[in-house]
């Protein structure tokens, strides 16, 4: 019992940790082995104590609890001792943790709120593969049903897959060599092989994860749009927003970025999610990159908080992130913060940017019903040019060139098109809201990718100090996507830029480009990327990934339909092993007729247990006539079974097991998956 | 239950006991033989000669205490040596009647195909009625009544073949086979040793062996188990090769053999193997094939065969399991 339960406790362990790329396995190690422990305590204390057997579920769920609030939720006990707060903890862990996890980036803060879900999985793993020991074979499933469930977090590739399969086939194994079970370790430990092998053979990226195809986006809190306020606070200049320290320039941070616009209103997408442990640069972004940081401390109150456009980490808060724009979101501070975030910036050279194209993966926003004139308008402004870097530089350089930046006390206000069309093509004054949204509009217009970012401009770094950023310095700004880079910010109200000293190394890359733009009358339309030759249609499909697929595909199916068998098999058992009286005596006569007919012995429906022995293999004679003599009693006399027949019965069945379990390999595999 | 012995379970180990000490290697047919004997019906052994079918017959006979006799059948028996006839007595000036051979509680009819359909017949009667009538005068032969008769079914010429509808009277036939090696040589070093069956002693008494008889009368037997026999009867008369069938008899003598053989293991009930054990020697002998099967050379042990495999055996009051 207790060397099966050791294997039982490293089968369910395995799964645990396999949640590694989500928590980070530093973080499951202790949990994951304080409940296994606890089981390994449960499992002992009943071996001492026998009175305590009925209960050993309970004791063990009891003892697992409390090892967990020991070890994960320290904070909520009393002097060692649980509390309400921790009951709530639990309970929490049992219904929201695993939300919370699909709701954050990956890998996760390692918390207890997202943690707890994964060792109380691994809790019921082990406490029903103990209670169900008695059937090695069937014990193995609660562990195989959270090895399903953690590859649905995120399935393992690679070597990786291969190593986790080969450790929980020892364990599996390691439990299945008892003798009852030793038919079905050979099968068990290949499909663990096979399995990981499969995996290994993907590639080394995560195969599949349910937050690709289950996402859930956090709650987005109901708060003013930092565009609208932009007037506002240009009324109010000297107020303090916030301060940041750093060693690298800072030049602009924003705090929300607009996609949406239908005609009237500016709207952020709704993409947050939890901030976890860190976030690695975006996908698209393939020019090199160099990790940034600075400590902000942020007044007042409000949800949005400064950031970058790739964000890395923040330590201090744990703010909502919309990694596509960058925001971070505190939904509900209601004082200042004080924390430190990190950023991707991309490190690319002025010609290179230059030359650039615009990203053809991003959707361009709506527009709404453009007024008349306006497209003729962006059209003149671009020259007609096809949609490049240098036409985005080119449609930035005309707005500073030919609108005026608004001063004073009486600033325009909104971003709608009635507001938009006044300031192109009437007053051609505005502060940096109409000049980011009118810029946004105009590049859309012409097909370039383009976003509007509301934030402040950073002043000028004091010497030895921290830089102050006061309401006066509020700015919109319009980004656009360059093809390997990201989102590139732009600055048609001319209102960001100071000195060198105070421009990021990206801004000042594209200060750079722009200086180094042709006049617009002489600006070349940059040359067609070259034809690719895998652009002819085709049937639709990528046979080179399909294939592997197919294969998993059918691999799947197949040990699916090999697995099936035994499986049901073994239920078939375990519901024949419940019935008493007469009908468990009929059972355990069943299950011998079943385990001989699978080992080859010509059953017919005919056949009584002594007919069975006549023709069947001579070492299982003697239980299948013990078996006869219990169904002639229970059957035929008239006095029915007790318990101690149904045991008798059961006993001659492990007789004939243990007796067919002496044959060859070969012929007991064949037994484990024959289908009858 | 008791797994005791039962009374009846006695008898036939002592039986059993006695009759093995000269028919060596045959503990089957020694037990269907004392099943019919406990069932009250008669026995028909039929086999090739030298198998010992008259040595059975005799040994069964001289193991019980009654009265017995033997009658060799030939061609020039008549019905009259068989049940018994009127003779006129001058002194008495009266017919006194003479009973026959059939006047016994274990007779032995050997190679009864010899005997005319007319003896055959007159044998038949007997059998079934259990008494003899002459001149209109009724005469009930001993209790317990026990027909051992033997046939030889080669050498058919001046034979007489029983007729089916007659052969139905006969409880079980049964078949000596050929014995295996070992047992040969016990055969023949009993042979030589000098054991004569007319020398072996009764050891069952008329009233013990009515005793077990009544007892295993009270046998139980489980209504599924009944169904189960009528069943299998029921299929020989549905059966492709079958011209005709078994007879509710037939049903009859199924469960009433299955309770002896249930006795002779001491049980006070029978179970299923009984039946299945009996089906063969019970129900062998009153099935008439299609001229086709016979021409297929398929017997009526083939079609009880497959009739065994195929009927799926009763399990009473386990339905789910």
């Amino acid at each position: 019992m207790r060397t099966r339960t050791c294997w039982l406790l490293a089968a369910s362990a395995v799964p645990g940790l396999l949640f590694a790329p989500v928590f980070g396995l530093r973080a499951l190690v202790l949990p994951v082995v304080a409940v296994l422990v606890a089981c390994w305590a449960a499992v002992e204390l009943c071996e001492r104590l026998p009175a305590l057997r009925p209960a050993r579920p309970a004791l063990a769920f009891l003892l697992g609890l409390l090892a967990l609030t020991g070890v994960s939720l320290p904070h909520t006990t009393f002097h060692g001792l649980p509390t309400v707060d921790g009951v709530r903890a639990l309970v929490a862990g049992f219904t929201d943790s695993w939300q919370l996890t699909l709701q954050s980036t990956w890998p996760v803060r390692p918390e207890p709120e997202l943690l707890l879900f994964v060792p109380l999985l691994v809790l019921f793993a082990a406490m029903a593969g103990i209670e169900l020991l008695r059937w090695p074979a069937v014990a193995v499933l609660p562990s195989l049903v959270l090895v399903a469930l953690s590859q649905a977090f995120v399935a393992v590739s690679g070597v990786w897959a291969a190593l986790v399969a080969l450790g929980y086939a020892a364990a599996v194994a390691g439990l299945l060599s008892s003798r009852a079970a030793r038919g079905a370790v050979v099968p068990t430990v290949a499909l663990c092989l096979v399995a990981g092998v499969a995996g290994a053979a993907l590639g080394p990226g995560p195969a599949f994860s349910l937050r690709d195809s289950r996402s859930a986006p956090a709650a987005l809190p109901r708060a003013a749009s930092p565009l609208s306020e932009v007037a506002t606070r240009l009324s109010n200049p000297d107020e303090v927003v916030f301060s940041h320290s750093g060693g690298v320039p800072v030049d602009r941070w924003r705090l929300v970025v607009l996609e949406d616009f239908d005609g009237v209103t500016w709207t952020p997408p709704d993409r947050y999610h939890r901030l976890g442990v860190g976030i690695g640069p975006p996908p698209e972004v393939t020019v090199p990159t160099a990790a940034h940081s600075a400590r902000l401390t942020v007044a007042g109150s409000g949800p949005w908080l400064p950031s970058q456009a790739m964000p890395a980490a923040v330590d201090g808060v744990a703010p909502l992130v919309d990694r596509t724009t960058g925001a971070l979101l505190a939904p509900d501070r209601a004082g200042p913060v004080e924390y430190e975030l990190r950023w991707w910036a991309p490190e690319v050279d002025p010609e290179r940017l230059r030359d650039s194209g615009l990203s053809t993966d991003v959707v361009p926003g709506g527009l709404g019903i453009v007024p008349p004139g306006v497209a003729d308008l962006a059209r003149t402004a671009t020259g007609g040019a096809r949609p490049t870097f240098r036409t985005a530089l080119v449609l930035e350089q005309y707005l500073s060139r030919e609108y005026r930046v608004a001063t004073g006390a009486d600033l325009p206000t909104g971003s709608g098109w009635p507001q938009l069309r006044d300031f192109l093509l009437e007053t051609r004054r505005g502060t940096s809201e109409q000049f980011a949204a009118a810029y946004v509009v105009l590049a859309r217009i012409v097909g370039i990718p383009a976003r509007l970012a509301v934030g402040y401009r950073a002043p000028r770094p004091p010497a030895g100090g921290p830089v102050v950023v006061r309401n006066r310095d509020v700015l919109a700004w319009p980004e656009v996507a360059v093809t390997g880079v990201g989102w590139v910010p732009l600055d048609p109200a001319g209102a960001a830029g100071g000195d060198d000293s105070a421009r990021s190394p990206l801004e000042r890359v594209t200060a750079a480009a722009r200086a180094g733009l042709p006049p617009p009358d002489r600006l070349p339309d940059p040359p067609l990327p070259p034809p690719t030759t895998s652009a002819e249609p085709g049937p639709g499909f990528d046979l080179p990934r399909l294939v592997p697929l197919v294969g998993l595909g059918l691999l799947a199916l197949l040990a699916v339909a090999v697995l099936a068998v035994p499986v049901v098999k073994a239920v078939r058992t375990w519901r024949r092993r419940r019935l008493t009286g007469t009908r468990g005596v009929v059972a355990a006569w069943c299950e011998a007729r079943d385990l001989l007919r699978a080992h080859g012995a010509p059953v017919t429906p005919g056949m009584t247990a002594r007919d069975l022995a006549a023709v069947a293999d001579r070492s299982v004679v003697d239980g299948l006539h013990r078996l006869a003599a219990g169904l002639d009693v229970a059957l035929w006399s008239g006095a029915g079974a007790g318990g101690g027949d149904v045991a008798a019965a059961w006993s001659a069945v492990r007789e004939i097991r243990r007796a067919l379990a002496r044959r060859p390999v070969g012929a007991r595999l064949r037994a484990v998956f024959a289908v009858r | 239950m008791t797994t005791q012995p039962t009374r009846a379970g006695e008898v036939y180990e002592r039986i059993a006991a006695n009759v093995q000490r000269v028919v060596r290697g045959k503990p089957d047919v020694v037990r269907l033989a004392v099943a019919a004997l406990f069932s009250e019906g008669h026995l028909l052994i039929e086999d090739v000669p030298g198998l010992g079918k008259t040595t059975l017959a005799r040994c069964l006979a001289r193991s019980i205490g009654g009265t017995w006799n033997r009658i060799q059948f030939t061609p020039d028996l008549l019905p009259g040596d068989i049940t018994g006839v009127q003779v006129y007595h001058q002194h008495g000036e009266e017919f006194v009647f003479h009973p026959g051979g059939v006047f016994a509680n274990v007779v032995l009819a050997d190679e009864i195909n010899r005997g005319t359909p007319k003896t055959q017949s007159a044998l038949l009667e007997v059998m079934s009625e259990q008494r003899v009538t002459v001149d209109a005068v009724r005469h009930d032969v001993p209790r317990p009544f026990l027909v051992i008769a033997t046939q030889n079914p080669i050498e058919m010429a001046g034979t007489y073949r029983l007729p089916e509808a007659q052969l139905d009277r006969f409880l079980m036939r049964l078949r000596m086979g050929y014995p295996s090696l070992e047992a040969e040589v016990m055969v023949i070093i009993s042979d030589r040793a000098g054991v004569d069956p007319d020398e072996l002693p009764a050891v069952v008494d008329i009233p013990t062996l009515q005793t077990a008889v009544a007892e295993v009368r009270g046998t139980r037997i489980d209504t599924a188990l009944v169904r189960y026999a009528a069943t299998l009867t029921a299929a020989t008369r549905q059966y492709a090769d079958v011209r005709y069938g078994a007879s509710p008899r037939g049903s009859i003598a199924l469960i009433r053999a299955a309770q002896g053989l249930a006795a002779t293991h001491g049980r006070e009930y029978v179970t299923v193997d009984d039946i299945k054990q009996v089906a063969h020697p019970v129900l062998d002998h009153r099935l008439i094939l299609t001229p086709d099967a016979e021409l297929r050379q398929r017997g009526a042990a083939d079609v009880v065969a497959d009739l065994l495999a195929k009927i799926p055996v009763p399990v009473a009051g386990a339905a789910g399991a």
